[in-house]
Protein backbone atom coordinates (compact mmCIF):
# COMPACT_ATOMS: atom_id res chain seq x y z
CA UNK A 1 0.00 0.00 0.00
CA UNK A 2 1.13 3.42 -1.01
CA UNK A 3 0.64 5.60 2.55
CA UNK A 4 4.44 7.65 1.83
CA UNK A 5 3.71 11.43 1.71
CA UNK A 6 3.66 13.04 -1.51
CA UNK A 7 6.68 14.13 -3.73
CA UNK A 8 7.84 17.75 -4.13
CA UNK A 9 9.97 18.63 -6.91
CA UNK A 10 12.81 20.90 -5.55
CA UNK A 11 14.36 23.69 -8.03
CA UNK A 12 17.12 25.90 -7.28
CA UNK A 13 19.19 29.20 -8.13
CA UNK A 14 22.73 29.09 -7.19
CA UNK A 15 23.30 32.67 -7.67
CA UNK A 16 21.38 36.19 -9.15
CA UNK A 17 22.60 35.57 -12.20
CA UNK A 18 21.69 31.80 -12.72
CA UNK A 19 18.26 30.63 -13.37
CA UNK A 20 16.25 28.16 -11.63
CA UNK A 21 17.46 24.91 -12.15
CA UNK A 22 15.50 21.22 -10.79
CA UNK A 23 17.61 19.34 -8.58
CA UNK A 24 15.59 16.29 -6.95
CA UNK A 25 12.74 15.53 -5.17
CA UNK A 26 11.73 15.61 -1.56
CA UNK A 27 8.54 13.82 0.09
CA UNK A 28 6.45 15.52 2.17
CA UNK A 29 3.09 16.33 4.20
CA UNK A 30 2.87 19.83 2.90
CA UNK A 31 4.64 22.43 0.87
CA UNK A 32 6.23 24.52 3.80
CA UNK A 33 7.98 21.47 4.82
CA UNK A 34 8.91 20.20 1.99
CA UNK A 35 10.69 23.55 1.27
CA UNK A 36 12.30 22.96 4.72
CA UNK A 37 13.25 19.16 3.38
CA UNK A 38 14.51 20.74 0.46
CA UNK A 39 16.66 23.19 1.99
CA UNK A 40 18.35 20.40 4.72
CA UNK A 41 18.77 18.09 1.71
CA UNK A 42 19.72 20.80 -0.97
CA UNK A 43 21.67 23.58 0.77
CA UNK A 44 24.32 21.45 2.51
CA UNK A 45 26.98 23.40 0.08
CA UNK A 46 27.02 27.37 -0.20
CA UNK A 47 24.99 27.86 -3.66
CA UNK A 48 21.36 28.82 -3.58
CA UNK A 49 19.79 31.97 -3.35
CA UNK A 50 16.01 30.63 -3.95
CA UNK A 51 14.11 27.23 -3.54
CA UNK A 52 11.17 26.52 -4.93
CA UNK A 53 8.97 23.46 -4.78
CA UNK A 54 5.80 22.16 -6.47
CA UNK A 55 4.30 19.00 -6.20
CA UNK A 56 5.91 16.34 -8.72
CA UNK A 57 2.53 15.05 -9.62
CA UNK A 58 1.43 18.94 -11.32
CA UNK A 59 4.40 18.83 -13.38
CA UNK A 60 4.04 17.88 -16.90
CA UNK A 61 6.76 16.55 -19.16
CA UNK A 62 7.43 16.03 -22.79
CA UNK A 63 10.79 14.31 -24.00
CA UNK A 64 11.29 14.78 -28.15
CA UNK A 65 10.38 11.01 -28.07
CA UNK A 66 6.50 11.81 -26.50
CA UNK A 67 6.07 15.32 -28.70
CA UNK A 68 6.61 13.49 -31.84
CA UNK A 69 4.05 10.74 -30.23
CA UNK A 70 1.71 13.47 -29.19
CA UNK A 71 -1.61 14.18 -30.43
CA UNK A 72 -2.44 17.99 -31.91
CA UNK A 73 -3.50 19.28 -28.90
CA UNK A 74 -6.70 22.11 -28.87
CA UNK A 75 -5.44 25.87 -28.57
CA UNK A 76 -8.47 26.93 -26.36
CA UNK A 77 -8.44 30.35 -25.41
CA UNK A 78 -10.62 30.04 -21.98
CA UNK A 79 -9.32 30.25 -19.01
CA UNK A 80 -5.86 31.04 -19.24
CA UNK A 81 -3.29 30.60 -16.19
CA UNK A 82 0.11 31.17 -16.28
CA UNK A 83 2.86 28.36 -16.28
CA UNK A 84 6.46 28.08 -15.47
CA UNK A 85 8.19 26.93 -18.54
CA UNK A 86 11.48 24.20 -18.00
CA UNK A 87 13.52 22.80 -20.61
CA UNK A 88 16.70 20.73 -20.80
CA UNK A 89 19.10 21.69 -23.13
CA UNK A 90 22.47 19.38 -23.05
CA UNK A 91 22.55 14.88 -22.31
CA UNK A 92 23.77 15.91 -19.20
CA UNK A 93 21.63 18.53 -18.06
CA UNK A 94 19.14 19.07 -15.38
CA UNK A 95 16.06 20.98 -16.70
CA UNK A 96 16.38 25.13 -16.18
CA UNK A 97 13.77 28.07 -16.23
CA UNK A 98 13.03 29.27 -19.73
CA UNK A 99 10.02 31.38 -19.09
CA UNK A 100 6.63 31.66 -18.91
CA UNK A 101 3.39 31.08 -20.98
CA UNK A 102 -0.27 31.40 -20.81
CA UNK A 103 -2.35 28.39 -21.43
CA UNK A 104 -5.86 26.39 -20.38
CA UNK A 105 -3.83 23.09 -20.30
CA UNK A 106 -0.19 21.69 -19.37
CA UNK A 107 -0.10 20.44 -23.58
CA UNK A 108 -1.75 23.91 -24.48
CA UNK A 109 1.70 25.19 -22.18
CA UNK A 110 4.04 22.80 -24.28
CA UNK A 111 2.58 24.00 -27.62
CA UNK A 112 2.72 27.64 -26.63
CA UNK A 113 6.38 27.56 -25.47
CA UNK A 114 7.15 25.62 -28.27
CA UNK A 115 5.89 28.85 -30.16
CA UNK A 116 7.04 31.56 -27.55
CA UNK A 117 10.86 30.35 -27.11
CA UNK A 118 11.28 29.52 -30.91
CA UNK A 119 14.77 29.69 -30.86
CA UNK A 120 15.17 27.51 -27.67
CA UNK A 121 15.09 23.78 -28.78
CA UNK A 122 15.14 21.76 -25.59
CA UNK A 123 15.19 18.06 -25.66
CA UNK A 124 12.81 17.52 -22.78
CA UNK A 125 10.28 20.58 -21.63
CA UNK A 126 8.37 20.94 -18.19
CA UNK A 127 5.41 22.76 -17.34
CA UNK A 128 3.73 23.95 -14.43
CA UNK A 129 1.18 26.30 -13.27
CA UNK A 130 2.84 29.02 -11.84
CA UNK A 131 0.22 28.93 -8.91
CA UNK A 132 1.35 25.57 -7.56
CA UNK A 133 4.73 26.87 -6.45
CA UNK A 134 6.26 27.74 -3.27
CA UNK A 135 8.58 29.70 -2.72
CA UNK A 136 11.01 30.78 -0.24
CA UNK A 137 10.48 34.23 1.40
CA UNK A 138 13.34 36.68 0.57
CA UNK A 139 13.55 37.92 3.55
CA UNK A 140 14.34 34.34 5.12
CA UNK A 141 16.78 33.48 2.39
CA UNK A 142 19.79 34.72 4.77
CA UNK A 143 19.03 32.67 7.40
CA UNK A 144 17.97 29.27 4.82
CA UNK A 145 21.02 29.91 2.98
CA UNK A 146 24.39 31.73 4.53
CA UNK A 147 24.59 29.31 7.29
CA UNK A 148 26.43 26.85 4.32
CA UNK A 149 28.19 29.48 2.92
CA UNK A 150 30.87 29.44 5.56
CA UNK A 151 31.72 26.27 5.71
CA UNK A 152 34.87 26.05 3.86
CA UNK A 153 35.89 22.59 5.29
CA UNK A 154 33.02 21.14 2.27
CA UNK A 155 35.02 22.05 -0.01
CA UNK A 156 37.51 19.48 -1.30
CA UNK A 157 40.54 22.69 -2.27
CA UNK A 158 41.21 22.70 1.34
CA UNK A 159 42.83 19.58 1.43
CA UNK A 160 45.99 20.19 -0.16
CA UNK A 161 46.83 16.55 -0.89
CA UNK A 162 48.53 16.54 -3.91
CA UNK A 163 51.23 19.03 -2.52
CA UNK A 164 51.11 17.15 0.63
CA UNK A 165 52.30 13.91 -1.51
CA UNK A 166 54.79 15.69 -3.19
CA UNK A 167 56.49 16.72 -0.43
CA UNK A 168 56.23 13.26 1.22
CA UNK A 169 58.31 12.08 -1.85
CA UNK A 170 60.60 14.91 -1.83
CA UNK A 171 61.62 14.11 2.01
CA UNK A 172 61.82 10.21 1.08
CA UNK A 173 63.76 10.81 -1.58
CA UNK A 174 66.13 13.26 -0.04
CA UNK A 175 66.83 10.48 2.84
CA UNK A 176 67.70 8.10 0.18
CA UNK A 177 70.23 10.02 -1.24
CA UNK A 178 72.12 11.07 2.30
CA UNK A 179 71.94 7.25 2.80
CA UNK A 180 74.14 6.34 0.34
CA UNK A 181 76.34 8.88 0.55
CA UNK B 1 16.87 -2.07 -39.72
CA UNK B 2 18.48 -3.86 -36.86
CA UNK B 3 21.23 -6.41 -36.55
CA UNK B 4 20.67 -10.06 -35.52
CA UNK B 5 22.24 -9.95 -31.63
CA UNK B 6 19.10 -7.28 -31.20
CA UNK B 7 16.42 -9.78 -32.90
CA UNK B 8 17.92 -11.97 -30.29
CA UNK B 9 18.03 -9.90 -26.96
CA UNK B 10 14.36 -8.36 -28.38
CA UNK B 11 13.41 -12.11 -28.06
CA UNK B 12 14.49 -13.12 -25.02
CA UNK B 13 13.70 -10.16 -23.53
CA UNK B 14 10.50 -10.26 -24.94
CA UNK B 15 10.63 -6.65 -26.42
CA UNK B 16 10.13 -4.91 -29.78
CA UNK B 17 12.69 -5.55 -32.00
CA UNK B 18 12.05 -1.80 -33.70
CA UNK B 19 11.82 -0.22 -30.93
CA UNK B 20 15.21 -1.91 -28.92
CA UNK B 21 16.97 -1.33 -32.10
CA UNK B 22 16.06 2.59 -31.99
CA UNK B 23 16.62 2.68 -28.19
CA UNK B 24 19.92 0.86 -28.34
CA UNK B 25 20.80 3.59 -31.32
CA UNK B 26 19.76 6.54 -28.94
CA UNK B 27 22.42 5.10 -26.04
CA UNK B 28 25.35 4.59 -28.86
CA UNK B 29 24.43 8.22 -29.94
CA UNK B 30 25.34 9.40 -26.19
CA UNK B 31 21.84 10.40 -25.50
CA UNK B 32 20.11 9.88 -21.95
CA UNK B 33 17.34 7.92 -21.46
CA UNK B 34 15.12 10.44 -19.79
CA UNK B 35 12.01 8.92 -17.16
CA UNK B 36 9.00 9.34 -20.10
CA UNK B 37 10.83 7.46 -22.93
CA UNK B 38 10.40 3.80 -24.24
CA UNK B 39 13.03 1.71 -22.62
CA UNK B 40 13.06 -1.77 -21.90
CA UNK B 41 11.74 -3.61 -18.90
CA UNK B 42 15.02 -5.11 -17.99
CA UNK B 43 16.96 -1.82 -17.98
CA UNK B 44 13.85 -0.22 -15.72
CA UNK B 45 14.50 -3.57 -13.59
CA UNK B 46 18.66 -2.97 -13.82
CA UNK B 47 18.46 0.05 -12.99
CA UNK B 48 16.26 0.30 -9.58
CA UNK B 49 18.29 -2.87 -8.70
CA UNK B 50 21.36 -1.05 -8.06
CA UNK B 51 20.41 2.94 -7.75
CA UNK B 52 18.25 1.42 -4.96
CA UNK B 53 21.52 -0.45 -3.98
CA UNK B 54 23.32 2.39 -4.08
CA UNK B 55 20.86 4.84 -1.70
CA UNK B 56 20.66 1.98 0.82
CA UNK B 57 24.58 1.69 0.78
CA UNK B 58 24.77 5.92 1.56
CA UNK B 59 22.30 5.39 4.40
CA UNK B 60 23.88 2.73 5.84
CA UNK B 61 27.29 4.83 5.44
CA UNK B 62 26.33 7.27 8.06
CA UNK B 63 26.37 4.56 10.38
CA UNK B 64 30.46 3.50 10.94
CA UNK B 65 31.65 7.34 10.59
CA UNK B 66 28.53 8.71 12.23
CA UNK B 67 29.85 6.50 15.60
CA UNK B 68 32.87 8.83 15.79
CA UNK B 69 30.97 12.44 15.63
CA UNK B 70 31.33 11.88 19.18
CA UNK B 71 34.56 11.17 19.81
CA UNK B 72 36.66 13.86 17.01
CA UNK B 73 39.81 14.56 18.22
CA UNK B 74 39.22 18.55 17.45
CA UNK B 75 36.54 20.90 16.61
CA UNK B 76 37.92 21.07 13.33
CA UNK B 77 37.67 16.93 12.37
CA UNK B 78 34.29 16.87 14.43
CA UNK B 79 32.60 19.63 11.74
CA UNK B 80 34.74 17.46 8.92
CA UNK B 81 33.11 14.46 10.16
CA UNK B 82 29.30 16.11 10.73
CA UNK B 83 29.48 17.20 7.06
CA UNK B 84 30.45 13.84 5.31
CA UNK B 85 27.84 12.24 7.17
CA UNK B 86 25.31 14.23 6.82
CA UNK B 87 26.29 14.00 2.92
CA UNK B 88 25.61 10.64 2.79
CA UNK B 89 22.52 11.48 3.70
CA UNK B 90 21.25 13.70 1.35
CA UNK B 91 23.41 11.12 -1.27
CA UNK B 92 20.99 8.79 -0.21
CA UNK B 93 18.24 11.39 -1.00
CA UNK B 94 19.30 12.32 -4.61
CA UNK B 95 19.93 8.37 -5.25
CA UNK B 96 15.94 7.36 -3.82
CA UNK B 97 14.76 10.19 -6.06
CA UNK B 98 16.91 8.77 -9.20
CA UNK B 99 15.35 5.32 -8.48
CA UNK B 100 11.56 7.05 -8.17
CA UNK B 101 11.53 7.94 -11.83
CA UNK B 102 11.61 4.38 -12.84
CA UNK B 103 8.40 4.01 -10.98
CA UNK B 104 10.32 2.50 -7.58
CA UNK B 105 8.42 3.98 -4.39
CA UNK B 106 10.40 5.43 -1.79
CA UNK B 107 8.54 3.74 0.78
CA UNK B 108 9.06 0.36 -1.14
CA UNK B 109 12.91 0.80 -1.02
CA UNK B 110 13.00 1.64 2.62
CA UNK B 111 11.12 -1.11 3.71
CA UNK B 112 13.27 -3.36 1.84
CA UNK B 113 15.81 -2.01 3.49
CA UNK B 114 14.16 -1.96 7.10
CA UNK B 115 12.83 -5.78 6.29
CA UNK B 116 16.25 -6.72 5.62
CA UNK B 117 15.66 -7.92 1.95
CA UNK B 118 18.07 -5.31 0.44
CA UNK B 119 21.51 -4.89 -0.60
CA UNK B 120 24.09 -2.57 -0.31
CA UNK B 121 27.56 -2.24 -0.21
CA UNK B 122 29.83 -4.88 1.78
CA UNK B 123 32.30 -2.55 3.08
CA UNK B 124 30.20 -1.14 5.79
CA UNK B 125 29.58 -4.41 7.34
CA UNK B 126 33.25 -3.55 9.19
CA UNK B 127 33.52 -1.75 12.44
CA UNK B 128 35.44 1.39 12.68
CA UNK B 129 37.31 0.46 15.89
CA UNK B 130 39.87 3.26 16.17
CA UNK B 131 40.08 7.06 15.32
CA UNK B 132 42.04 6.31 11.99
CA UNK B 133 39.01 3.90 10.28
CA UNK B 134 37.72 7.27 9.36
CA UNK B 135 40.47 8.80 7.37
CA UNK B 136 40.71 4.96 5.96
CA UNK B 137 37.24 5.48 4.62
CA UNK B 138 37.67 8.94 3.28
CA UNK B 139 40.76 7.95 1.25
CA UNK B 140 40.08 4.22 0.75
CA UNK B 141 36.58 3.42 0.61
CA UNK B 142 35.60 7.24 -0.78
CA UNK B 143 38.07 6.88 -3.40
CA UNK B 144 37.25 3.42 -4.42
CA UNK B 145 33.24 4.68 -4.63
CA UNK B 146 34.08 7.91 -6.48
CA UNK B 147 36.06 5.82 -9.31
CA UNK B 148 32.84 3.74 -9.54
CA UNK B 149 30.80 6.98 -9.95
CA UNK B 150 32.37 8.71 -11.86
CA UNK B 151 31.86 6.13 -14.55
CA UNK B 152 28.51 6.03 -13.67
CA UNK B 153 28.34 9.68 -13.77
CA UNK B 154 28.59 9.34 -17.70
CA UNK B 155 25.51 6.39 -17.41
CA UNK B 156 22.71 6.39 -20.17
CA UNK B 157 19.79 7.00 -17.37
CA UNK B 158 19.58 10.87 -17.11
CA UNK B 159 18.67 11.27 -13.79
CA UNK B 160 20.92 8.76 -12.52
CA UNK B 161 24.04 10.34 -14.05
CA UNK B 162 22.84 13.89 -12.75
CA UNK B 163 22.61 12.72 -9.49
CA UNK B 164 26.11 11.35 -9.86
CA UNK B 165 27.57 14.26 -11.08
CA UNK B 166 26.79 15.94 -8.44
CA UNK B 167 27.68 13.02 -5.70
CA UNK B 168 30.89 12.99 -6.73
CA UNK B 169 31.55 16.65 -5.98
CA UNK B 170 30.87 16.81 -2.71
CA UNK B 171 32.77 13.09 -2.38
CA UNK B 172 35.96 14.52 -3.37
CA UNK B 173 35.85 16.04 0.01
CA UNK B 174 35.58 13.01 1.66
CA UNK B 175 38.38 11.44 0.05
CA UNK B 176 40.50 14.68 0.33
CA UNK B 177 39.97 14.59 4.32
CA UNK B 178 40.92 11.34 4.49
CA UNK B 179 43.79 11.35 2.52
CA UNK B 180 44.87 14.26 4.55
CA UNK B 181 44.23 12.68 7.59
CA UNK B 182 46.30 9.58 6.80
CA UNK B 183 49.14 11.26 5.15
CA UNK B 184 49.52 13.44 8.78
CA UNK B 185 49.07 10.78 11.17
CA UNK B 186 51.65 8.52 8.81
CA UNK B 187 54.23 11.71 9.65
CA UNK B 188 53.02 12.18 13.43
CA UNK B 189 53.83 9.94 16.88
CA UNK B 190 54.62 6.34 17.26
CA UNK B 191 51.49 6.02 18.45
CA UNK B 192 49.25 7.72 15.10
CA UNK B 193 51.80 5.73 12.76
CA UNK B 194 50.93 2.84 14.25
CA UNK B 195 46.85 3.65 14.66
CA UNK B 196 47.28 4.21 10.58
CA UNK B 197 48.85 1.14 9.83
CA UNK B 198 46.12 -0.60 11.59
CA UNK B 199 43.80 0.68 9.78
CA UNK B 200 45.29 0.63 6.38
CA UNK B 201 45.86 -3.32 7.03
CA UNK B 202 42.31 -3.97 8.02
CA UNK B 203 40.49 -1.51 5.64
CA UNK B 204 42.71 -2.71 2.40
CA UNK B 205 40.87 -5.75 1.53
CA UNK B 206 37.63 -5.21 2.25
CA UNK B 207 37.93 -1.97 -0.07
CA UNK B 208 39.39 -4.03 -3.14
CA UNK B 209 35.71 -6.16 -2.68
CA UNK B 210 34.08 -3.16 -3.01
CA UNK B 211 34.19 -3.35 -6.68
CA UNK B 212 32.51 -6.42 -7.10
CA UNK B 213 32.89 -10.03 -8.65
CA UNK B 214 35.96 -10.27 -11.28
CA UNK B 215 34.21 -9.72 -14.67
CA UNK B 216 33.81 -13.51 -15.10
CA UNK B 217 31.75 -14.07 -11.65
CA UNK B 218 30.07 -10.99 -13.12
CA UNK B 219 26.32 -11.97 -13.93
CA UNK B 220 25.05 -8.52 -14.57
CA UNK B 221 27.93 -6.95 -16.67
CA UNK B 222 26.89 -7.87 -20.09
CA UNK B 223 23.50 -6.16 -20.21
CA UNK B 224 24.69 -3.03 -18.06
CA UNK B 225 27.87 -2.23 -20.22
CA UNK B 226 25.42 -3.05 -23.65
CA UNK B 227 23.38 -0.23 -22.29
CA UNK B 228 25.65 1.69 -21.04
CA UNK B 229 24.43 2.15 -17.46
CA UNK B 230 27.83 0.76 -16.65
CA UNK B 231 30.77 1.48 -19.21
CA UNK B 232 33.60 0.14 -16.92
CA UNK B 233 34.25 -3.46 -16.06
CA UNK B 234 35.07 -4.19 -12.63
CA UNK B 235 38.45 -5.20 -12.82
CA UNK B 236 39.04 -2.66 -14.92
CA UNK B 237 37.78 0.02 -11.81
CA UNK B 238 40.08 -2.29 -8.89
CA UNK B 239 43.02 -2.30 -11.08
CA UNK B 240 43.24 1.72 -11.41
CA UNK B 241 42.52 2.11 -7.91
CA UNK B 242 44.79 -0.16 -6.54
CA UNK B 243 47.29 1.40 -9.17
CA UNK B 244 46.38 4.62 -8.19
CA UNK B 245 46.60 3.85 -4.49
CA UNK B 246 49.73 1.46 -3.73
CA UNK B 247 52.63 4.56 -4.22
CA UNK B 248 51.31 6.54 -2.30
CA UNK B 249 50.32 4.53 0.34
CA UNK B 250 53.77 3.48 0.25
CA UNK B 251 55.20 7.10 0.29
CA UNK B 252 53.51 7.07 3.58
CA UNK B 253 55.49 4.68 4.87
CA UNK B 254 52.39 1.94 5.03
CA UNK B 255 53.03 -1.76 4.37
CA UNK B 256 49.84 -2.98 2.61
CA UNK B 257 48.88 -6.45 4.09
CA UNK B 258 49.62 -8.34 1.21
CA UNK B 259 53.07 -10.64 0.68
CA UNK B 260 52.33 -10.87 -2.82
CA UNK B 261 52.07 -7.36 -4.41
CA UNK B 262 54.33 -6.48 -7.24
CA UNK B 263 54.24 -4.31 -9.43
CA UNK B 264 53.98 -5.92 -13.01
CA UNK B 265 56.71 -3.85 -15.71
CA UNK B 266 55.38 -5.84 -18.37
CA UNK B 267 51.60 -3.86 -18.05
CA UNK B 268 52.29 -1.31 -15.59
CA UNK B 269 50.20 -2.42 -13.18
CA UNK B 270 50.42 -2.92 -9.33
CA UNK B 271 49.40 -6.75 -9.44
CA UNK B 272 47.34 -7.65 -5.62
CA UNK B 273 47.36 -11.68 -4.26
CA UNK B 274 44.40 -13.67 -5.00
CA UNK B 275 41.20 -11.41 -3.26
CA UNK B 276 39.16 -13.68 -0.39
CA UNK B 277 35.93 -14.10 -2.28
CA UNK B 278 34.51 -16.30 0.37
CA UNK B 279 34.65 -13.63 2.73
CA UNK B 280 32.97 -10.97 0.40
CA UNK B 281 29.97 -13.21 -0.30
CA UNK B 282 29.10 -14.46 3.24
CA UNK B 283 29.40 -10.53 4.20
CA UNK B 284 27.20 -10.00 1.63
CA UNK B 285 25.11 -12.60 2.31
CA UNK B 286 24.68 -10.98 6.13
CA UNK B 287 27.39 -12.43 8.22
CA UNK B 288 29.79 -9.62 8.14
CA UNK B 289 31.35 -8.51 11.07
CA UNK B 290 28.50 -5.57 11.99
CA UNK B 291 25.49 -6.48 9.93
CA UNK B 292 23.00 -7.55 12.58
CA UNK B 293 24.61 -4.13 14.05
CA UNK B 294 23.85 -2.24 11.45
CA UNK B 295 20.36 -2.96 10.65
CA UNK B 296 19.62 -2.91 14.21
CA UNK B 297 20.93 0.69 13.88
CA UNK B 298 19.28 1.51 10.98
CA UNK B 299 15.56 0.08 12.12
CA UNK B 300 16.21 2.10 15.93
CA UNK B 301 16.61 5.56 14.28
CA UNK B 302 13.60 4.93 11.86
CA UNK B 303 11.56 3.92 14.87
CA UNK B 304 12.78 6.90 16.61
CA UNK B 305 12.07 9.21 14.06
CA UNK B 306 8.42 8.19 14.33
CA UNK B 307 7.66 11.26 16.47
CA UNK B 308 9.34 13.78 13.86
CA UNK B 309 6.81 12.27 10.96
CA UNK B 310 3.57 12.13 13.30
CA UNK B 311 4.63 15.52 14.05
CA UNK B 312 5.13 17.14 10.17
CA UNK B 313 1.89 15.06 9.22
CA UNK B 314 -0.04 16.33 12.56
CA UNK B 315 1.09 20.16 11.68
CA UNK B 316 -0.15 19.57 8.08
CA UNK B 317 -3.20 18.65 8.93
CA UNK B 318 -3.60 21.59 11.26
CA UNK B 319 -2.87 24.17 8.50
CA UNK B 320 -5.05 22.48 6.08
CA UNK B 321 -8.04 22.50 8.56
CA UNK B 322 -7.21 26.30 9.15
CA UNK B 323 -7.26 26.79 4.96
CA UNK B 324 -10.71 24.91 4.65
Amino acid sequence: MDTQWPRYMVFQQEGPDQPMVHNGTVHAPDAELAMLNARDVFVRRPEAVQLWVVLADVIFTQTQEELEKAEPVDQSTSQLVDYYVFGKFTQQAQCRHIGQVQASSPQVAVAAAIATFADKQPLWWWVFPASTVLKNESSESDPMFSAARYKTFKDQAEYPVITMMRELRAKANHKDTENTK
Amino acid sequence: MYGADVEQIAIQLNEDPQKLADFEARIARGEKIEPGDWMPAEYRRQLIRMISQHAHSEVVGMLPEGAWITRAPSLRRKLILLAKVQDEAGHGQYLYHAAETLGATREEMLDALLDGKAKYSSIFNYHTTSWADNGAIGWLVDGAAILNQTMLARCSYGPYSRAMVRICMEENFHRKQGQEMIILYSQGTPIQRAMVQDAITRWWWPTLMMFGPHDADSPNSGVLIRWGIKTRTNDELRQEFINQLVPDLQACGIVLPDPNLHYDEASGNWRTGPIDWDEFWSVLKGNGPANAERMAARRLAHADGAWVREAAAAYAAKNQQQVN
